[in-house]
């Protein structure tokens, strides 16, 4: 066993180091990089201030881009996961919406951020579609996944009773699986803000605008008030996320395991 | 063997002697390699609390899962009043309706209330959109409030199942197969894991709903003396068959059809079980 392990772990290095050949990762040249990661360092010490107030509008939009396109890409993914679940559809259902799912999730936001600025021109609008998109590919999946966890005693006993499929989703699917979907829309749009961030590469709104065009003119001083500012939101959203996990989740799972006579 | 003939008729319960549930030769398995059930007989008179008792593993609850539906047979007849049980027959539907189904683990909706886990039981009264929205009549809600005051839980309607203890759990689980106005009641294990107190409570209860809706009730026990104690006949099954069945008339055992044990290993079984 321990011999097989340790067969696993050397094909695993060989491994890295056959890609690492090939991508031309070399270790020597990111330590000779280092003295440009301190100029750049320095530069970024150099804020402009005034640049706070701009930067504190665009994060905002960021994260309205985020928010809708996590609530709107979550009440799609809902039904869809219904239709995706194994345990409640025949395979003619299922597999069909896996496999558009999949189509879905293969391309990364930025792509649908392209594809949406082609579509309906750039701005903001093109952003929230790419993150509705990117929300449906992986909260549908995990949200099919939960569904396929629920436990089978409750599924039987209400089944048993010989309700519609519909009443069955309403009464067991809905309520067993809804913690999870806290849980999951709070990791999505904790997500989707450092995402929706970056969209404005491609010119889909936010604040990755600003980043992006104050670093390819070398200005990382005002580039760095709104890295600052994203860092600040980031930190901000994921100390509620906890406080919102802590209240409803936790709760709901601790009283799950309590089982007195 | 002695049959023991009852002094008093009156105290006998079996007044119908329709067989409401019938098995005939029943051959079951999950897999295809081995069999759960091996050449079932049973046959269960209307209005009459039965009783399967035996080991884990020997094969109970695959036998309630027949009953209702939730399991089809390999080889051999069931009929659940006249009808052939399998939960994806459109025509058995409206049975199902009526047999109450309470798994060992009681299958109870965790995040709901009382009230809402009750409710569930009139599921298949209610219109599509009523029940897309919640929207209970006040009725019903009426005729689970009543059922809840039965099985002792008045005043605890709004509790999350969460919050509930074990005796709690399993009285939730009896209102909610109470609401569906069943004629059969399935019940899987209900009092095991509970104090001998809590348990003859909840037996007490079960009785108590199977009387006054004129139930059948199927119970899987693995205690013999409470079997003995709370039903009209109980079946022993072991590895997959029946080996042996008993009538019961208070404490005095008034039909006993035996297998292949000897009745030193059937008393073994008894002194054992009930030691528990």
């Amino acid at each position: 066993m321990n011999q097989k392990n340790n067969l696993i772990v050397g094909i695993i290095i060989a491994l890295v180091v056959a890609a690492s050949y090939n991508v031309d990762a070399n270790p020597i040249e990111f330590v000779k990089g280092l003295p440009n990661l301190a100029i750049i360092a320095e530069e970024m010490t150099q804020i402009d201030p005034e640049l706070f107030g701009t930067a504190f509008w665009s994060m905002l939009e960021t994260i309205q881009m985020a928010f809708i396109g996590t609530i709107v890409g979550v009440a799609i993914s809902l039904p869809l996961s219904m239709f995706a679940a194994r345990n409640l559809n025949s395979k003619y259902v299922y597999a069909p919406v896996r496999a558009i799912l999949a189509a879905i999730r293969t391309f990364p936001s930025i792509l649908w951020a392209i594809l949406f600025v082609i579509m309906v021109g750039l701005g903001p609008f093109a952003g929230v579609l790419a993150i509705i998109m990117y929300t449906v590919g992986f909260v549908t999946k995990l949200q099919y996944e939960v569904i396929e966890t629920i436990d089978a005693d409750p599924m039987d006993a209400v089944n048993s009773i010989g309700v519609s499929k519909w009443q069955l989703i309403r009464y067991v699917v809905l309520p067993e699986s809804a913690p999870h979907l806290i849980s999951q829309l709070l990791y999505m749009f904790d997500y989707n803000v450092r995402q929706t961030s970056i969209l404005g590469l491609v010119g889909a709104g936010g604040i990755g605008f600003y980043i992006i065009n104050y670093i390819k003119f070398f200005e990382y001083g005002k580039a760095a008030v709104f890295m600052i500012v994203v860092l600040i939101a980031v930190l901000i959203i994921d100390w509620v996320s906890v406080k919102i996990r802590d209240k409803y989740i936790i709760k709901s799972q601790h009283g799950m395991e309590v089982t007195t006579k | 063997m002695v049959i023991t003939q009852t002094t008093n008729p009156s105290s006998f319960s079996i007044i119908s002697t329709k067989k409401i549930i019938q098995m005939n030769e029943v051959w079951t398995s999950y897999d295809s390699k081995s069999y759960v059930l091996k050449g079932i007989n049973l046959s269960i008179d209307k209005g009459t609390i039965y009783s399967i008792v035996g080991q884990s593993g020997s094969g109970k609850s695959t036998l309630l899962k027949l009953m209702n539906g939730l399991m089809t047979r390999s080889k051999g007849t069931i009929k659940i009043d006249y009808q052939t049980p399998n939960m994806n027959d459109k025509k058995f539907k409206s049975m199902m309706h009526k047999i109450g189904y309470i798994p060992q683990s009681l299958g109870l909706i965790k995040n709901i209330s009382v009230l809402e886990n009750t409710l569930i039981g009139a599921l298949p009264r209610l219109g599509k959109i009523q029940s897309l929205f919640k929207m209970f009549p006040e009725k019903e809600i009426q005729e689970a409030k009543k059922i809840l005051k039965l099985v002792g839980l008045l005043g605890k309607e709004k509790r999350k199942i969460y919050m509930l203890s074990g005796g709690e759990k399993r009285r939730v689980a009896i209102a909610r197969a109470l609401m569906q106005k069943p004629t059969i009641l399935l019940a899987d294990e209900i009092v095991s894991e509970l104090d001998h107190v809590t348990a003859r409570e909840i037996m007490n209860l079960i009785v108590d709903a199977q009387k006054r809706m004129n139930l059948t009730a199927i119970m899987v026990h693995h205690d013999m003396q409470l079997a003995l104690e709370y039903s009209n006949r109980v079946a022993v099954i072991k590895a997959g068959e029946k080996i042996l069945e008993i009538g019961v008339e208070g404490d005095k055992i008034v039909d006993f059809q035996t297998g292949d044990l000897t009745t030193q290993e059937i008393m073994e079984m008894y002194t054992g079980e009930s030691k528990k």
